[in-house]
């Protein structure tokens, strides 16, 4: 019996490193001899081997010009739209309405998934935009509907249509618009009873922000 | 058999059947056969766009390596001795010329941000996780030298042996067979990574 060569790899290191061409096919008659002979006797190989296939699917079905492409297009999509006149007719020059476009931005499926500390920054950043059109809106005259709301609130995910009830009925508000993708209502209280209600759904259990949005200072 | 029966035959397929392979391509592009170089550049242009793109970052690079490239495989197309396979010649051009266009403009500092590419729309499980799995191998990728990112994309894409490997690249086969080993460590763990985010 011939001892076995030790200046020789061990049979596992040699295979393993062939895995990704054995999965390939392209290893000769005598290397693929060897791995085969390796893989009847080594689970981990085996194993290694099916990640090998999972990963030559992945490069097959990678694109990575296409991805260099398109991220060099989006960034273009990205650009300022100014340039861009989408429509024959100019725009009708609009009053800005920082209701709908707080609304809007509430509205948007991305909201959705931001957290509640996240959510708060964006409330507050409209209460900044709100109070300071504030003169604007006040010449509004016959407002659309949501700019009756002047608080907004976020209940927990887990509050019952019952709870949310509960809670606008304690707190004597009424609900001008929502539920938004993120859950959010848009509320309307009484001018004279706005600290109290303010207060009562900050301490509610159900509730998770509650925050004025008329830019007023209570 | 009859001939007519092979002119019948639908036009892809009489294309393939009658297309010369790359060594005629090549004998007949080194006599100046400007026809034959159109159908090597067709034939050849979609696998070497995608292997400089994995070597270059710059998109206006990759298209002059690539075209300095064929303009090599038309200059010395008579020089090409037929020891090794057509697209490994052509494959060693591509790879010595990026090599050298990334000595004379490195990569953009700013590296691509693929997390960006995980699309905010709701999607069923699966995909998701298709999206992630893929998402994680192209920053893993990102992560390696060109160097290990060439012989992966070899492999995997391009399915060529080590052998074949190691004379574009121009290393050793024992240097391919470590660089790939160590490559596939890197891609193994970025998609254990991100199945563990999916669970
Ligand atoms: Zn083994």
């Amino acid at each position: 019996m011939s001892e076995p060569n030790l200046s020789e790899r061990p049979p596992h290191d040699e295979a393993e490193e062939l895995l990704p061409w054995y999965a390939t096919g392209q290893l000769d008659e005598a290397d693929r001899a060897r791995v085969d002979a390796h893989l009847s006797t080594c689970a981990s190989c085996r194993k290694q081997l099916s990640l090998e296939r999972q990963l030559i699917d992945e490069f097959q079905a990678m694109s990575p010009e296409i991805e260099s492409g398109w991220a060099r297009l989006q960034s273009r999509l990205n650009a300022p739209v100014a340039a861009v006149q989408y429509s024959p007719t100019p725009p009708r020059p609009t009053r800005p309405n920082p209701f709908a476009e707080m609304w809007a931005i509430l509205s948007r499926p991305a909201v959705a998934g931001l957290a509640i500390a996240q959510l708060a920054f964006v409330v507050a950043a409209g209460t900044i935009l709100l109070s300071l059109s504030r003169p604007s809106y006040q010449t509004l005259g016959s407002a659309p509907a949501p700019t009756s709301a002047n608080m907004i609130v976020m209940f927990r995910a887990d509050a019952t249509i019952e709870d949310v009830r509960r809670s606008l009925d304690a707190a004597g508000a009424s609900i001008v618009d929502g539920p938004s993708l993120a859950d959010a209502y848009l509320l309307h209280v009484a001018p004279q009873r706005r600290a109290t209600a303010l207060a009562k759904l900050q301490s509610d259990d159900n509730v998770q922000l509650a925050q004025p949005i008329d830019g007023a200072r209570s | 058999m009859s001939w007519s029966g092979i002119l019948q035959r639908p036009k892809a397929e009489e294309a393939r059947a009658a297309a010369p392979d790359d060594r005629e391509l090549i004998a007949r592009v080194s006599s100046g056969d400007l026809q034959a170089f159109e159908r090597l550049y067709r034939l050849y242009q979609p696998r070497l766009t995608r292997f400089l793109t994995t070597l270059l970052k710059r998109p206006q690079l990759i298209e002059e390596v690539l075209d300095d490239t064929m303009m090599v495989v038309w200059q010395t197309a008579g020089n090409f001795r037929g020891s090794s396979k057509p697209s490994t010649w052509v494959f060693a051009i591509a790879y010595r010329k990026a090599i050298k266009a990334r000595a004379r403009w490195p990569d953009p500092v700013e590296e691509p941000d693929f997390d960006h590419r995980v699309s905010e729309e709701p999607l069923p499980d699966e995909e998701l996780h298709q999206e992630r799995l893929r998402g994680a191998l192209l920053k893993a990728m990102d992560q390696l030298s060109p160097d290990h990112r060439a012989v992966v994309d070899l492999t995997y894409f391009h399915g060529l042996g080590y052998r074949e490997i190691a004379e574009i690249v121009g290393c050793p086969v024992d240097t391919v067979k470590t660089r790939m080993f160590h490559a596939r460590k890197r891609l193994k763990q970025a998609m254990s990574g991100s199945l563990v985010d999916w669970l």
